[in-house]
């Protein structure tokens, strides 16, 4: 076993892993809202840039941007939709509602896009870097160096800025915050718009590694979820940690044992960890 | 006397339940105003209702005018950033931010006129234990550091009105006296305040006046003087001593 190509491997999964749960670690971890239709609206992210970039001439940059943006437009609508639920921080109702949402997306892009797999093509995707015995393609590299951009920003206004700290106040008593004269729905419409652009911009970065499946996204949840809940709810900084802890165990479980079972391990792992340490890494 | 807030057949009611009845009301310019009433009579209910602010969903009906201007309508954060500041009982300072940046989420409102302004400075001479446990966060205050919290946040929001409910709950006796003794203060400057609080012999020695409120509905109204001379004030809330005339 390459132990150094594993290790880049697992860098490169963790990183894609932190990605993806990071608009997920926002919205649990800030804003106190569950939002089970994430891995569906990573899916149909990744296929709104294949379709753009299959039907159309235009480059990928340009596709992602405009999944982003259609995703952003689907983070408004789900929260005008679910807005007395989203205020009372009924999280049993938010979590059968965006399942909901969730099998309709999937519904939706089967209908639209069919059940064949597809692949996002990108020039980043066939460009190797090799350092002696190990290589990575200039995708991964983007995904690692995006993903660590775009945690380190978030921490940042998340704990650094007023904006941030009006996310926090409204995430504990979106009702208290009404009297000092934030406007809680309009908060919590950013928070949505948020987490749909950061899950879309994963989608779009992710995905060209994989063939992609309008019947994925399940994966991507129960992934996400084990990141938010292990790296301490509320923590921006646990999140990315586990995700790249996450990305390792794969990849090394997958060569030492096999990869058939790692989605089993990983949960054999939660278990332990929240067993010896309920809090996760820690909490808020 | 020109009318700084004013209710006009006020009335809110949670499902079939009617739980403040056709309310009239008004606080004058520089008027310490008191609400005063046993348990469930509805003075949470109406000082909430006046900020347009519940944590239950009830149905509001009448007018509420601020300066003159309707502003039934209005959700709570805008009638917040409009200088109706409402300080509510129990929950009122965010427990996981630290006091700056409970405090650094105020922002005061384009339009200054008719406003109480206050510095940072006047309101940390007003609450200096707030300037030692700055960097602490809301779940580490105590009740009386967290009610100066919530007093100072709504200070520094440039408030033309302030509402507090139960200012007094939780706190130790000695505190009582001091947090009225600050309010009576800024009332002397000329900001209105409505204060809702049981305590309504300490509350009496504050107010200019006094609203009683029985079941939802008012039932007498007069100054403070007056009011601590009422039957049913001095048998309700001064006690037996107080109606054989040691209250007086």
């Amino acid at each position: 076993m390459n132990v150094a190509q594993q290790a880049i491997n697992g860098l490169v999964i963790g990183s894609g892993y932190a990605c993806v749960a990071l608009g997920w670690t926002i919205l649990l971890g800030a804003a106190r809202l569950v939002n089970f239709a994430h891995g569906q609206m990573y899916m149909l992210a990744a296929f709104i840039c294949w379709f753009i970039l299959t039907r159309s001439g235009i480059g990928y940059p340009l596709a992602a941007a405009i999944s982003i943006v259609a995703m952003a437009l689907l983070g408004v609508g789900m929260q005008l939709m679910m807005g007395r639920l989203v205020m009372t921080q009924n999280l049993t109702s938010l979590m059968i509602v965006t399942l909901g949402f969730g099998y309709i997306l999937q519904g939706v892009a089967g209908l639209l896009f069919g059940g064949a797999p597809h692949t996002i093509t990108t020039e980043l995707v066939q460009q190797k870097i090799q350092f002696g015995d190990v290589w990575f393609t200039s995708q991964e590299l983007l995904i690692f160096v995006v993903t660590l951009i775009l945690y380190g920003v978030v921490w940042l206004v998340l704990q650094r800025t007023r904006q941030g700290a009006i996310i926090r106040s409204v995430a504990e008593d979106p009702k208290l915050a009404q009297l000092f004269g934030i406007d809680s729905r309009s908060v919590y419409i950013a928070i949505f718009v948020l987490e749909a652009v950061l899950v879309a911009l994963a989608a779009v970065l992710v995905a060209p590694r994989t063939p992609i499946l309008t019947s994925m996204g399940f994966e991507e949840v129960i992934i996400t979820f084990v990141i938010v809940v292990l790296g301490g709810i509320g923590n921006v900084g646990g999140a990315l940690i586990v995700g790249m802890l996450l990305g390792l165990f794969t990849s090394f479980f997958g060569a030492l044992v096999t990869p058939a079972y790692t989605t089993a391990a990983i949960f054999a792992v939660l278990l332990a960890f929240l067993i010896a340490k309920p809090e996760g890494l820690r909490t808020r | 006397m020109t009318e700084i807030l004013s209710a006009r057949s006020l009335t809110v009611r949670y499902g079939g339940n009617t739980a403040v009845h056709d309310v009239d009301l008004g606080i004058g310019a520089g008027r310490m105003v008191a609400v005063a009433g046993a348990n469930g009579a509805g003075k949470s209910t109406l000082v909430n209702a006046l900020a347009g602010w519940s944590r239950g969903y009830p149905v509001v009906s009448g007018d509420v005018l601020l300066d003159g201007q309707n502003i039934s309508r209005l959700p709570p954060h805008q009638r917040s950033r409009g200088g109706l500041q409402h300080v509510p009982e129990g929950k009122n300072v965010f427990s996981e931010l630290t006091v700056e940046e409970n405090l650094a989420l105020v922002r005061l409102g384009e339009d200054h006129a008719g406003r109480f302004l206050f510095s940072r400075s006047e309101v940390i001479d007003l609450f200096p234990r707030l300037h030692e446990r700055r960097h602490h966060k809301g779940s580490a205050l105590s009740g009386g550091e967290r009610q100066m919290l919530a007093m100072a946040r709504a200070l520094l929001a440039g408030p033309r009105i302030l509402l507090l409910d139960e200012p007094s709950v939780g706190l130790a006796p000695r505190l009582i006296g001091e947090v009225l003794a600050v309010v009576r203060s800024l009332v002397d400057r000329g900001l209105p305040v409505l204060v809702v609080d049981q305590n309504v012999r300490a509350v009496l020695e504050f107010a200019d006046e006094l609203y009683l409120l029985e079941r939802g509905r008012i039932v007498g109204h007069g100054s403070a003087a007056s009011m601590k001379n009422d039957d049913r004030i001095l048998k309700a809330y001064l006690g037996d001593l107080a109606v054989k005339g040691d209250l007086q």
